[in-house]
């Protein structure tokens, strides 16, 4: 019975296909992790074993300037866009049926749909704009523009918990003599902590990682570590970038592997 | 014997105009202070709407509710003295059992130290003390079953609800709950309202029943009333076997009536309040599979052959055709040796005293 049922497994070349799809998904990364401890300067011979590239990668006023500014930018972006999402979720699942309520739902999540060069033009026009019209030249348009953009990222996993929550959860509080207020503050709220955290680390990446709206938004001296080394690529490549790259992996994999322990607890 | 609840013309229609669904149609309904009051009756009857409108979950759209004389009808759930225990249990995943028992009185504003004396008091009597830190994911399903109890008498309510709270377990655990319900009620004189659409769990727990179906109320009164003086077909179906005969009328009296038996004899069966029918008329005859004897097969009221017998432990059920091809039912207790009738055997049975009752279709 279990010979006879089909498996992709068994078709002709799956393994070839399987290989294939890994060594390029992984392959230049781990080139570009194993020349980040290259002794020399070189991308493909292999010099000894060094630590310098890190040791001149700290040592870089520039790049640690960008790293802070980078990491500000998503922590400050990730929350607004999180409390923003947060309230979504309750307006668009904890009401009764509205008209409009699937408008709403693809109206948040135009970051999603709109492609990212497309909102990257939108916004350098708009803020060009405003900078003219008001001289101001400082981080808000940065805020502004990540927060817009990582509002879908918190706002699915939120949404995705609190349609899990069973409605009879308000319904037993309120029934407890809790008021709307306390029943929010004691049940509802504590029961959605793992989606918003989930939410926040996912902001938090994406806001990390979006090169291509804050090309178009930042004003001179408001480069993040992602701009900032697609800059230094124009001119030189030495291992520096692979180490600071390296470095941006492991906090990747931090924040992501931490966005799926607490999501994976989620049920408890 | 003072009123808990007062529901006077009480209805509830959901939707709009042309869709409007009526689910409960002009109740009028009263439960006494302390009792085990049980609402009975088949699914989409309206049993857990009724329960939903007396805790404040949902508005009637006519008619008041009154709990201890007070007029709540317009109050919501925080502000009643009642409290739920749902069929979901809704225990608060988040919080320990003691947590979860002690929410209602944290919500109430009570001293900590009352609310600690309170729920150790609650775990006692739901015998669960050993579990107090546990989260609701870490006991069975019966514990949590009973920490929803306790959750919802911590506050001491003057009226506990219960949906179906025994439906999701299995028939021993069912069965050691029933009684350990009884208990709880006993012990706290709290009134109970309770939802089922077992009967056997309805007849054996209750003070009183109200059978419901298609939004009324057709049928009040303690279990033995409500099984043994059913007042129409629908209540004789619902609760317990039955036998429907269809017989002809040969003379009325009194509120009895003399009905001919199929095979030429007659017996006599009550009649219900104002119901006096024509002699010569076909009226709906029961009788209770357990209120017959079989007999040698040319004595007794009625003959019949056998057609099937199942063997159901403590009793076996003998299904008969009587001489006038109607079906019956006879249900006989097993004794040791007594040997079960072969099919198309023939057998004579003697109907019990009043046994036999007429009833308005
Ligand atoms: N919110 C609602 N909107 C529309 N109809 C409803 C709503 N709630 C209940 N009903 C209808 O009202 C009727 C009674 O429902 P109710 O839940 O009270 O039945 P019940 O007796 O508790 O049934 P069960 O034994 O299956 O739980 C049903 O026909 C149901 O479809
Ligand atoms: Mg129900």
């Amino acid at each position: 019975m279990a010979r006879s049922r089909f498996s992709i497994t068994r078709l002709p070349g799956f393994g070839l296909i399987a290989v294939l799809t890994f060594v390029m998904l992984y392959l230049p990364i781990i080139i570009l992790v194993v020349f980040s401890f290259n002794a020399g300067v070189s991308q493909s011979r292999w010099d000894g074993f060094s630590l310098q590239w890190y040791q001149a990668a700290f040592n870089n006023a520039q790049v640690r300037d960008v790293s802070l500014r980078s990491l500000w930018l998503a922590v400050t972006a990730a929350s607004i866009a999180t409390m923003l999402a947060t309230l979504a979720a309750l307006g668009t699942t904890r009401v009764g049926r509205f008209p409009g309520q699937t408008m709403i739902y693809a109206l948040i999540n135009q970051p999603l749909m709109v492609p990212e060069i497309v909102t990257g033009i939108a916004l350098l026009i708009f803020v060009a704009a405003i900078k003219v019209q008001t001289g101001y030249t400082g981080m808000g348009y940065l805020v502004a523009a990540h927060t817009a953009f990582c509002i879908p990222f918190a706002y699915l996993p939120i949404r995705a918990r609190l349609e899990t929550l069973d409605n009879a959860l308000e319904a037993a509080a309120a029934d407890l003599y809790a008021s709307p207020i306390q029943a929010f503050r004691y049940i509802t709220l504590p029961l959605m902590v793992p989606g918003i955290l989930a939410g926040f680390m996912l902001g938090f990446v994406i806001s990390l990682d979006t090169v291509v709206i804050t090309e178009f938004v930042k004003s001179a001296g408001q480069d993040t570590l992602p701009t900032y080394m697609l800059g230094q690529l124009r001119r030189t490549v030495t291992p520096e970038m692979n180490a600071i790259a390296t470095l941006f992996l492991a906090l990747s994999l931090i924040v992501v592997t931490a966005f799926f322990l607490i999501t994976r607890t989620r049920g408890r | 014997m003072s009123h808990e609840i007062d529901i006077t013309g009480l209805s509830k229609s959901f939707g709009q105009g042309a869709a409007a669904f009526q689910a409960l149609k002009e109740i009028d309904l009263t439960i006494t202070s302390g009792e085990f009051f049980t609402l009975l009756g088949p699914s989409g009857c309206g049993k857990t709407t009724l329960l939903r409108i007396i805790a404040g979950f949902e508005l009637p759209s006519t008619g008041t509710v009154r709990i201890n004389g007070r007029d709540v009808t317009s109050l919501g759930p925080s502000k009643r003295p009642v409290n739920t225990v749902f069929q979901s249990y809704a225990l608060f995943p988040h919080m320990s059992l003691s947590e979860n028992i002690g929410f209602g009185l944290k919500m109430l504003g009570k001293p900590k130290a009352e609310i600690r004396a309170t729920v150790d008091e609650m775990l006692q009597l739901v015998r669960l003390e050993a579990m107090a830190d546990r989260r609701p994911s870490e006991i069975s399903g019966g514990q949590q079953q009973r920490v929803a109890l306790a959750r919802a008498l911590a506050p001491r309510p003057r009226v506990l609800l219960l949906d179906e709270p025994l439906s999701a377990l299995d028939l021993k655990l069912r069965k050691e709950m029933q009684s350990e319900l009884k208990r709880l009620q006993s012990e706290t004189g709290i009134t109970f309202v309770f939802v089922t659409h077992d009967q056997e769990e309805a007849l054996t727990m209750s003070d009183r029943i109200a059978v419901m179906s298609a939004g009324q109320i057709l049928q009040l009164g303690a279990p033995q009333e409500i099984y043994n003086t059913p007042v129409n077909r629908f209540v004789a179906d619902f609760i317990g076997d039955t036998n429907f005969l269809k017989l002809r009328v040969k003379a009325v009296d009194a509120g009895m009536a003399v009905l001919e038996l199929p095979g030429g004899k007659a017996a006599q069966a009550s009649l219900p309040d104002g119901m006096r029918p024509a002699t010569g008329a076909l009226v709906t005859a029961v009788i209770r599979p357990e209120q017959a004897e079989a007999t040698g097969a040319d004595e007794g009221d009625l003959h019949a052959t056998v057609e099937s017998a199942t063997f159901f432990g403590t009793d076996t059920h003998l299904h008969l055709t009587l001489a006038d091809a109607q079906g019956f039912v006879l249900r006989r207790q097993n004794r040791p040796g007594q040997p079960v009738p072969a099919p198309q055997s023939r057998l004579g049975l003697a109907l019990a005293p009043g046994a036999l009752r007429v009833l308005e279709d």
